[in-house]
């Protein structure tokens, strides 16, 4: 087979990337996709603002790009530039030059930015239609790639921007990112899209495995020719299908906005009280009978102003009965989802003794949260209901103890019979879901779908690269299936720390 | 520079029988115990980077024996020798002696799988390695068996519990000691045979089993952890007693290509080359192999066999029902028995005859055709975990003691001459208090070969496969001198400036041709009237360079020469590399900046003797522990250990780049002493990063 495109192109088409030509002549080459991980030079952007309730949003670009954004959105020509200067713009859409929003626009010329490089920021109206418009629109420009994890601090660590100290904070930064995105990534895991994600990671393992296993082992053992037309085969499918999907733009799963909150605990706890105690309306059943709730419910809630996601969830207990079985193993699914999981634990079944109180919860705790969670205290709210039925003087015992001991997460009495101590739960619940809205990491739907986009493509790049060599050097043809697995591998977050890390080392500069 | 002392005269001493005076009262720089591939490797590149160096061997006559298959190379392992050799390493050369049957694997799936691959007379190839041995300068030779290792206090200044002195040997005479010791013992490590019910002590058939002193003093005084392996050997058959007729020839290229960057040619003649057969099992085979199961005590034990060069019975058991290639391999020029590669079994020696019988060309096989040590056994032997190693291969524990081969769970003479190499070189550097050097997995499958086995360790036999290496379209077999052999003189000490001189003359000459080629730039109509239809694609005003021409399938560097004679033809000589390089080029610039990244993080060294478990930055209790246990070498090995999360790899980081500081800082000044203690003596010493 000839390579259909010659070298002087196929290099031409790494700079039309990298610099700012109109994107459809990329469209021209056969290897636009350079590999994300091999070209970290790029321009990234990200909403650096909470999602939520807010008047106005904040999206960061910062890379070599940055002016071309400000030109193409802005219209800030090279002369219009001002160093950190607030300007009000209309911002556009670069193709169909439709005005997305009115805001104020900022140039930070490196090296004086955050990230020492070229910086330029959107400060727009905080709507979810606008941010995602403009999100989509910095997307669709040359060179710009949605930002990783904690990029932009690890390029601000990379000018020297951060002190050593600063990199203590970092490591806990980065962890918090990495969960953020774990969580994010197993809800969009779980739909149609997750399992055609799955699927399509397995074909191409199953292809790369049988490329290198010709390549290794097919002079010495028995491997038959077949298994490359088989490869041929798959590899065409998987294309076929990628690029069908990233054209259909209907198929992308409508993403759940808001912040996750699971209510869990074990059958008969009141969860399901709980549930319609918050929305002030009977949306699950509730009965004294245990195992009532068996699917989960679900319900968009306001708290105080900021979107939630409200789930109750089926009791956790082992059932002889399939339907509660499957009911318990989604709502262990969802707890493992959840930005924030409310613990509900029936008071008249704590150990009759105060003092044997905590170490009991936190028994109990460990036995519902997932076991990367344990630790993480803030994400979880423990309620202890029911306090209509036992005595007020073992319940203040029961406080004391409470607050001598430490480790648990914050904890509310509440009664949903009487209404006792809703409202300082609700302050409770309140300022938890306050602190995670303020991280615009706990669900930005359309950061990660442009995500999504940008690897699938690379993904199907890469593999034209494999329909290139196949028959002049499999060497090279299997590099373009590793290259389309580790692209894909990025979304199905399957390898995300190991990932993370190496976004790390490539973008700190270490040993200078 | 510096390459420490002795470069004079050649110094030849073989010595047989008791131990003399003189010798005792001898410090050697290195002793290398064991006459293998990795063993007689470890002597050379220990006695080039200059140090004094004694190999001892239980047999001076079996130095460079071939005690398994008579074949070097393939894929994966043909990058092995051919790195070796940019090292100026000797199997590639013994290879290209003793070669008689020329192929290079993979010729149609790309030159950066491309595996050479050769059939050796077992004579000429040990006698070759023999007589390179014998006429290297500071190297000597002594036949003995090793009784213990000698060892004594650490250097405070070093990190490790002991150091090692010397060794003593078996026959009880006084000790010999040496600064460095490089153990390349393969199966013989508390090694026992197989063969139908019977065991007895031994690595090897027909040699004594080594004795029980080495191995006690690695597991008890030294407290390393060894596991355990098995493998095995097929039986010899006698050439006359094949059928050939039931068999299909395979033959070698025609035109032999040599291993070594040195040669132009092999000794071999092209139509001198001996021809290998290819035949396959039958039913009865696997009809045997059930029936004798209760006869084999190897197969029924559970010790880990590769999975890659199986027994017989393995693979019969393990994919019952399918036929399984067994090739019929020379064994030497005037050598009257074949290899039958593929075959290696652990029955007795009754049923193993039944077996082969039932295989075709070998119906008319008769029981007085097999002798003894040409019958098929298996060996058990024990392994020390290479994750106690660094990545110089040297005992993190222990100053001065190296392991090289088979005694750290790799299989295969190229893996072993390959680490035989390595620690020879990082032996030979640490005698004369020269800093230990790595290969990175960015530059080399030897790096890639050792950063596998410190940093991850092993389950099974180790050995080379292509797909190990992720920076495979960059570490190809046709630039392994590129490479390693500009490196190897400048930084490591262990080439001859002849070699290097003819890779650097190799480098200007292929970057003038490659100029020359990217210079040449002319439209596609103009490349189209001068080559003719060659497949330039139709795309209008695009102007092309010689470089992208030669990524045409049907553009040879031939055919640019003829165009242009004036401008190419004075590099006709590398038309083949150069043809290479084009196709590559692109591919490898795309992966030069992963290969940076990893180089970043494997020059940040992490402290051998680190208490993770005390150490004052915040990392879980779980990730300490997994630290702790592995202390890898690297922060880049640190990260590829399972288990450590994106945050601890930052903590880390933090926490030795503050470290590190200090440390330069105080190692600077140390050097600013010695400088002046040495008053001008420059030495290659490379700073911790």
């Amino acid at each position: 087979m000839l390579p259909s495109i010659s070298a002087g192109i196929w290099r031409g088409a790494q700079h039309i990337l990298r610099t700012r030509v109109a994107p459809r002549r990329t469209g021209l080459c056969t290897c636009a996709g350079i590999p994300g991980e091999l070209c970290d030079a790029g321009t990234i952007f990200a909403l650096s603002s909470g999602h939520g309730r807010c008047g106005v949003a904040v999206v960061r670009v910062s890379g070599p790009a940055s002016t071309t954004a400000l030109r193409c959105m802005a219209g800030l020509t090279h002369s219009l530039l001002t160093p950190r200067t607030a300007l009000l713009r209309s911002i556009t859409d670069p193709q169909s030059k439709e005005v997305l929003d009115r805001g104020l626009v900022l140039w930070f010329p490196g090296p004086h930015s955050f990230t020492g490089e070229d910086s330029a920021e959107f400060h727009i109206h905080g709507g979810p239609a606008v941010i995602t418009a403009v999100l989509q629109a910095l997307g669709s420009l040359p060179g710009m790639r949605p930002a990783e994890a904690g990029e932009f601090t690890r390029r601000a660590f990379h000018a020297g921007k951060l002190g050593l100290t600063e990199v203590e904070g970092l490591g806990d930064l980065i962890h918090a990112e990495t969960e953020a995105q774990r969580r994010q990534a197993l809800r969009q895991m779980c739909g149609d899209l997750g399992r055609l994600y799955q699927d399509w990671t397995s074909r191409l393992k199953r292809c790369l495995a049988h490329v290198e296993a010709f390549i290794d082992f097919s002079e010495d053992e028995l491997i038959e020719d077949g298994v490359l037309n088989q490869v041929d085969t798959s590899v065409c499918d998987l294309q076929a299908e990628m690029e069908r999907h990233l054209k259909d733009e209907r198929r992308g799963e409508r993403l759940r906005s808001g912040v996750q909150v699971v209510i869990a605990g074990a059958t008969n706890a009141g969860k399901s009280s709980l549930l319609n105690t918050l929305c002030q309306r009977p949306a699950a059943i509730v009965s004294p009978i245990a195992g009532t709730t068996r699917d989960v419910v679900e319900t968009a809630l306001d708290i105080g102003g900021f979107p939630a996601v409200l789930s109750d969830t089926a009791g956790l207990r082992d059932s002889p009965d399939l339907v509660e079985r499957e009911g318990v193993r989604r709502a262990r699914e969802r707890v493992e989802q959840a930005d924030l999981t409310l613990v509900v634990v029936d008071c008249a079944q704590l150990p009759s003794d105060a003092q044997q109180a905590p170490a009991f919860l936190q028994g109990h705790l460990s036995s519902i949260l997932p076991t990367q969670e344990r630790s993480q205290t803030e994400r979880c709210l423990l309620v202890l209901n029911k306090t209509d039925l036992v005595s007020e003087e073992w319940r203040q015992q029961l406080e004391t103890e409470l607050r001598r001991s430490s480790g648990l997460p914050p904890v509310c009495l509440i009664s949903c019979q009487t209404n006792e101590g809703l409202q300082d739960f609700l302050a409770a619940l309140h300022s938890s879901i306050k602190a995670l809205c303020g991280d615009p990491l706990s669900g930005a739907p359309s950061l990660t779908q442009a995500r999504h986009r940008a690897h699938l493509q690379q993904c199907v790049a890469a593999l034209s690269q494999y329909h290139r060599y196949r028959d002049t050097d499999l060497a090279l043809a299997a590099e373009g299936v590793r290259l389309a697995l580790t692209s894909l591998g990025r979304i199905t977050g399957r390898v995300g720390a190991e990932e993370i890390l190496d976004i790390i080392f490539k973008d700190f500069c270490i040993g200078k | 520079r510096g390459r420490g002392r002795g470069r004079g005269g050649v110094d030849v001493r073989v010595r047989c029988g008791p131990i003399s005076d003189h010798l005792a009262r001898h410090k050697y720089d290195v002793i290398v115990v064991g006459g293998g591939h990795a063993g007689t490797e470890a002597a050379a590149a220990a006695a080039r980077v200059g140090a004094e160096t004694l190999l001892v061997t239980q047999k001076i006559h079996t130095i460079g024996a071939l005690s398994c298959n008579p074949s070097l190379g393939g894929v994966g392992k043909g990058h092995l020798v051919k790195e070796v050799d940019a090292l100026d390493g000797l199997c590639g050369r013994a290879g290209d002696w003793a070669g008689i049957h020329f192929s290079i694997l993979n010729r149609r799936k790309g030159p950066a799988v491309w595996g050479p691959r050769a059939q050796l007379d077992r004579e000429l190839y040990r006698q070759f390695i023999q007589s390179e041995l014998l006429s290297t300068p500071r190297l000597t030779v002594l036949e003995g068996s090793v009784e213990e290792l000698l060892l004594t206090e650490p250097d405070p200044e070093e990190p490790g519990h002991h150091r090692v002195t010397g060794i003593r040997l078996a026959n009880g005479s006084q000790p010999v000691s040496a600064s460095s010791v490089v153990l390349t013992t393969g199966t013989f490590l508390s090694g026992s045979l197989f063969m139908g019910q019977t065991t007895s002590p031994g690595g090897r058939i027909g040699d004594a089993p080594s004795s029980a002193g080495l191995s006690h003093t690695l597991r008890e005084r030294l407290g390393l952890r060894v596991g355990r392996l098995r493998t095995g050997t097929p039986p010899r058959i006698v050439k006359d007693s094949v059928d050939f007729s039931l068999a299909s020839l395979h033959a070698p290229d025609k035109q032999p290509t040599p291993f070594s960057f040195l040669n132009t040619h092999t000794r071999c003649k092209p139509e001198e080359q001996l021809p290998c057969y290819l035949t396959h099992t039958t039913p009865g085979v696997e009809k045997v192999v059930r029936e004798s199961l209760h006869l084999n005590c190897h197969i029924q034990q559970d010790t880990k066999g590769p999975r890659y060069c199986p027994s017989i019975e393995s693979r019969v058991l393990r994919f019952p029902g399918r036929r399984h290639q067994v090739w019929l391999e020379p064994e030497g020029l005037t050598s009257d028995l074949l290899y039958p590669q593929g075959l290696s079994m652990t029955m007795p020696p009754d049923v193993q005859l039944c077996l082969i019988r039932e295989i075709p060309p070998l119906h008319r096989l008769f029981f007085f055709c097999m002798h003894r040590s040409e019958m098929c056994y298996g060996v058990q032997y024990d392994f020390v975990c290479p994750t106690q190693l660094s990545p110089a291969l040297q005992v993190k524990s222990t100053q001065g003691l190296f392991l090289a081969g088979q005694i750290n769970g790799t299989t295969g003479y190229e893996e072993a001459a390959a680490q035989g190499l390595w620690a020879g070189v990082n032996a030979g550097r640490w005698a004369l208090s020269m800093p230990p050097v790595a290969l990175s997995r960015t530059e080399s499958y030897i790096g890639v070969l050792i950063d596998d086995l410190v940093s991850r360790g092993v389950t099974e036999p180790y050995r080379m496969f292509t797909s190990r290496a992720e920076f495979r379209t960059s570490l190809r077999p046709d630039n392994a001198d590129l490479r390693l052999t500009l490196k190897g003189f400048e930084e490591v000490g262990c080439v001859s400036s002849l070699r290097y001189q003819e890779a650097v003359r190799v480098r200007d000459s292929l970057q003038d041709a490659l100029a020359a080629l990217q210079s040449l730039v002319l439209p596609t109509s103009s490349w189209k009237k001068i080559l003719g239809d060659v497949g330039i694609s139709e795309t209008k005003n695009s102007i092309l360079n010689g470089m992208d021409l030669l990524q045409y399938n049907n553009v040879s560097f031939e055919m640019l020469a003829s165009a242009f004679p004036e401008r190419f033809s004075p590099h006709l000589e590398f038309s083949q590399r150069l043809e290479i390089e084009a196709i590559y080029r692109p591919h490898c610039d795309l992966q030069r900046k992963e290969m940076e990244r990893i180089q970043r993080e494997e020059s940040l060294s992490l402290p051998p003797d680190m208490d993770y478990l005390s150490l004052p930055v915040s990392l879980s209790q779980e990730v300490r522990e997994i630290l702790d246990r592995v202390r890898p070498s690297t922060l880049g090995a640190a990260t590829r250990l399972q288990g450590m999360t994106p945050a601890a790899v930052v903590q880390l980081l933090s926490y030795v780049h503050q470290t590190g500081k200090k440390e330069r800082r105080s190692h600077r000044n140390q050097l600013d002493q010695k400088g002046r203690e040495e008053d001008g003596c420059t030495r290659n010493v490379v700073l911790p990063q």
